[in-house]
């Protein structure tokens, strides 16, 4: 054990200068979940089996497969089960998007669509 | 022996007592009434078969084809078999004796069973061990017909009921807070001098009525709940519950999706009993053995986040599979991992061996016998140091357990140390086994559909989890929701065993010898009041240990 102690005397300290050097995130990571809107087609599977009520859908336009995503940051627990039960491939989540703690409440909202974004990339969640 | 030959002799010893029985795979249900019980067990124990896994109850309601009855289940235990006796009881008087003095660690599942059934248990104490002290009288969560409503409606609060003690005994309360349940836990230690003469238990500030918020939840919901039993072993909780559900609805998990499962379920012991080394070791005052392992136990944590995406909840499971595949670049990271975190259990396997004054606080310290072990229903690791081989990984494969057969380990010496020494060496065991399925991964899919109506029955789940034997009944009624899901972890088996050994210890060993069931002492520090003849002094967990630390360094005088 003592020698243990004495080489751990010069190696460089183990903790993580976290969030002054961030290491780049595991490509598995869950982070925030992104909606495709161009692939989504209303089937709401992921609103039914999201563990955490996190998720709705907001039907604009059904004939033209228009909808409005409500994503609860505060509420969704990363468990990607809708990602898991979309069929359509609509839902992905973020490996880089993961800094999601804020002081200010409407930031835990997320409406996908509502801008006419269309397809919500990571860029244009990042905005 | 075979299980059949088994259930023919318990079948045919307990025949007097019992109206009908039937075998399934592995199960043995007989039929008793509340007053053949207590014969009917103690012809059970007459065969010293098995031990008393858990007790559920389950409320039929009132709707239509029940006949407004609850139903208690008495499961005992062996290798595979599950031999249940069930015994149906009025919904409207509901009591049934108590076999508590047949099998001690019964006593535990009863008050349980008294306060969130309402079931009447004669002989119990009358303090609470599960629900909250202002939890109104005659309100009983697990029944059909509760709501919220109605417990908010009743205000009438039964009187608390203050510890029993006896006029001249010094009673140490430590607790509430205690993070390794799914209930926090308070203690109640009768102090001779500087000897424990009594100890006690209470359990449940935090009660999250996790059972009761299954019955609410679909199936799929019912993955993510029951993985937030515990932060340890996530994995394990979420892996009984979706391996119950598939064998009720008949669905067949493909071999690599099994296999993932298992590789996570080792992965998930590795770091857990990592965490413990480090627990304990600070438990002991040996801070150096606490940093360096919790150091490397990162290894573990890093190589799940790298397979999962998630540090703590992995949620690996699906119903009918698993998320995520393990493939060769993975699969060569937790190989250098492996390699690394091997060394360095080599290293600590020495050093809680050899290493003088640690082991003045571990050999020879809480010993639990074998028959001790044996008779009070000890599992896990807990049992395993102490000569009792029991591991259903060995006893009774499941998931990738058949192709990769697990080595048990055992240790008869019953201390500490020994207790230190088979966790120690289950990780070389979880080492080799995780190589083994990395290197003969069966090719194929990784989930299958799983239906979204669970057909009607009932099944019994039971997985090995790094502390011991978990054990889940999972009963449905064919809807989308489960109609009774029961948990039982493995420490609350333990409890009843290190609140035993406790007694005729020094005060100052007994944060070590309950670190030793690997409760997770780690989370938060408790409050302590000493009570002293009326006076009282406060003391936390941090006081208590480093009152046994300090009671070391002085030479133990
Ligand atoms: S990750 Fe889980 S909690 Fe979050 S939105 Fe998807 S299903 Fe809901
Ligand atoms: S499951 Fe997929 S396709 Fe269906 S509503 Fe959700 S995102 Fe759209």
């Amino acid at each position: 054990m003592l020698n243990d102690v004495f080489v751990s005397l010069f190696k460089r300290p183990f903790t993580e200068r976290y969030p002054y050097a961030v290491k780049p995130a595991p490509d598995r990571l869950r982070g925030k979940l992104l909606w495709d809107e161009s692939k989504c087609d209303g089937c709401k599977l992921c609103v039914r089996d999201c563990p955490a009520k996190a998720i709705e859908i907001e039907v604009v336009d059904r004939a033209a497969k228009k909808y409005l995503y409500h994503y609860r940051i505060d509420r969704c627990i990363y468990c990607a089960q809708c990602v898991e039960s979309c069929k359509e491939g609509a839902l992905t989540m973020s490996n880089t998007l993961y800094h999601l703690a804020s002081a200010d409440k409407a930031a835990f909202t997320e409406i996908y669509g509502a801008k006419g974004t269309g397809a919500c990339s990571e860029e244009a969640a990042e905005k | 022996m075979s299980v059949e030959t088994d259930f023919l002799r318990i079948q045919g010893s307990v025949a007097p007592w019992v109206s009908g029985s039937r075998t399934a795979e592995n199960r043995l249900d007989m039929d008793t009434s509340a007053e053949r019980l207590v014969p009917a067990v103690t012809a059970l124990r007459s065969l010293s078969w098995g031990y008393l896994s858990a007790i559920t109850g389950f409320d039929s309601g009132t709707a239509a084809p029940s006949d407004g009855h609850i139903e208690l289940l008495y499961h005992f235990c062996n290798g595979p078999a599950v031999a249940t006796f069930r015994v149906k009881v009025p919904r409207e008087d509901p009591s049934v004796p108590s076999i508590g003095p047949l099998v001690p660690s019964a006593v535990m599942y009863e008050r349980e069973l008294a306060e969130t059934m309402g079931v009447k248990v004669a002989g119990l104490p009358k303090k609470r061990q599960f629900l909250s002290d202002d939890w109104p009288e005659n309100v009983y969560p697990l029944r059909k017909d509760f709501t919220m409503e109605s417990a908010a409606a009743t205000r009438e609060v039964g009187p608390a009921v203050g510890s029993e003690e006896a006029p001249g005994t010094f009673i140490i309360p430590i607790g509430p807070q205690h993070p390794a349940l799914k209930e926090p836990g308070h203690f109640e230690l009768a102090v001779d001098g500087e000897i424990v003469t009594h100890a006690d238990i209470r359990l449940g500030y935090v009660h999250r009525g996790i059972e009761k918020g299954a019955e609410d939840r679909s199936w799929v919901h019912n993955i993510y709940l029951m993985e937030r039993i515990c932060g340890i072993c996530s994995h394990i909780h979420a892996t009984a519950y979706v391996l119950g559900v598939e064998s009720l609805s008949g669905v067949a998990v493909p071999p690599r999706a099994q296999t993932v499962r298992t590789i996570f379920c080792e992965m998930e012991r590795i770091h857990s009993h990592l965490l413990w080394l480090g627990v304990a070791a600070h438990q002991a005052g040996f801070d150096t053995l606490f940093m360096y392992s919790w150091r490397d136990r990162e290894t573990i944590m890093d190589l799940l986040e790298e397979l999962s995406g998630n540090r703590v909840n992995y949620s690996v499971n699906l119903l009918g599979g698993v998320k995520y595949d393990i493939d060769g670049k993975a699969a060569d990271s937790v190989r250098r991992g492996l390699d690394f975190l091997e060394r360095r259990t080599t290293h600590y396997l020495k050093i809680v061996t050899t290493d003088e004054s640690f082991l003045r606080r571990t050999r020879g310290v809480g010993a639990i016998t074998f028959d001790q072990a044996n008779l009070l229903g000890t599992i896990g690791p807990t049992a395993r140091a102490s000569g009792v081989s029991r591991d259903l990984r060995v006893e009774a494969p499941y998931m990738a357990y058949r192709d990769f057969p697990v080595r048990p380990v055992l240790d008869s010496r019953c201390d500490l140390e020994a207790r230190f020494v088979v966790r120690i060496n289950e990780l070389f065991e979880s080492y080799r086994l995780i190589r083994e399925m990395l290197d003969h991964m069966p090719a194929g899919e990784l989930a299958v559909p799983a239906p979204r109506k669970v057909p009607e029955g009932e099944v019994i789940s039971r997985v090995e989890a790094p502390r011991g034997e978990l054990f889940y009944y999972i009963r449905s009624t064919g809807g989308v929701k489960p109609d009774r899901v029961k948990v039982r972890t493995p420490s609350l088996c333990n409890w009843a065993a290190v609140l035993s050994v406790a007694v005729g210890h020094k005060l100052a060993d007994i944060p070590m010898i309950m670190v030793g069931i690997d409760p997770c002492f780690s989370c938060n520090d408790r409050s302590i009041t000493l009570r002293r003849r009326g006076s009282a002094e406060s003391w936390s967990w941090e006081d208590l240990r480093a009152y046994g630390i300090s009671y070391y360094a002085g030479g133990g005088a």
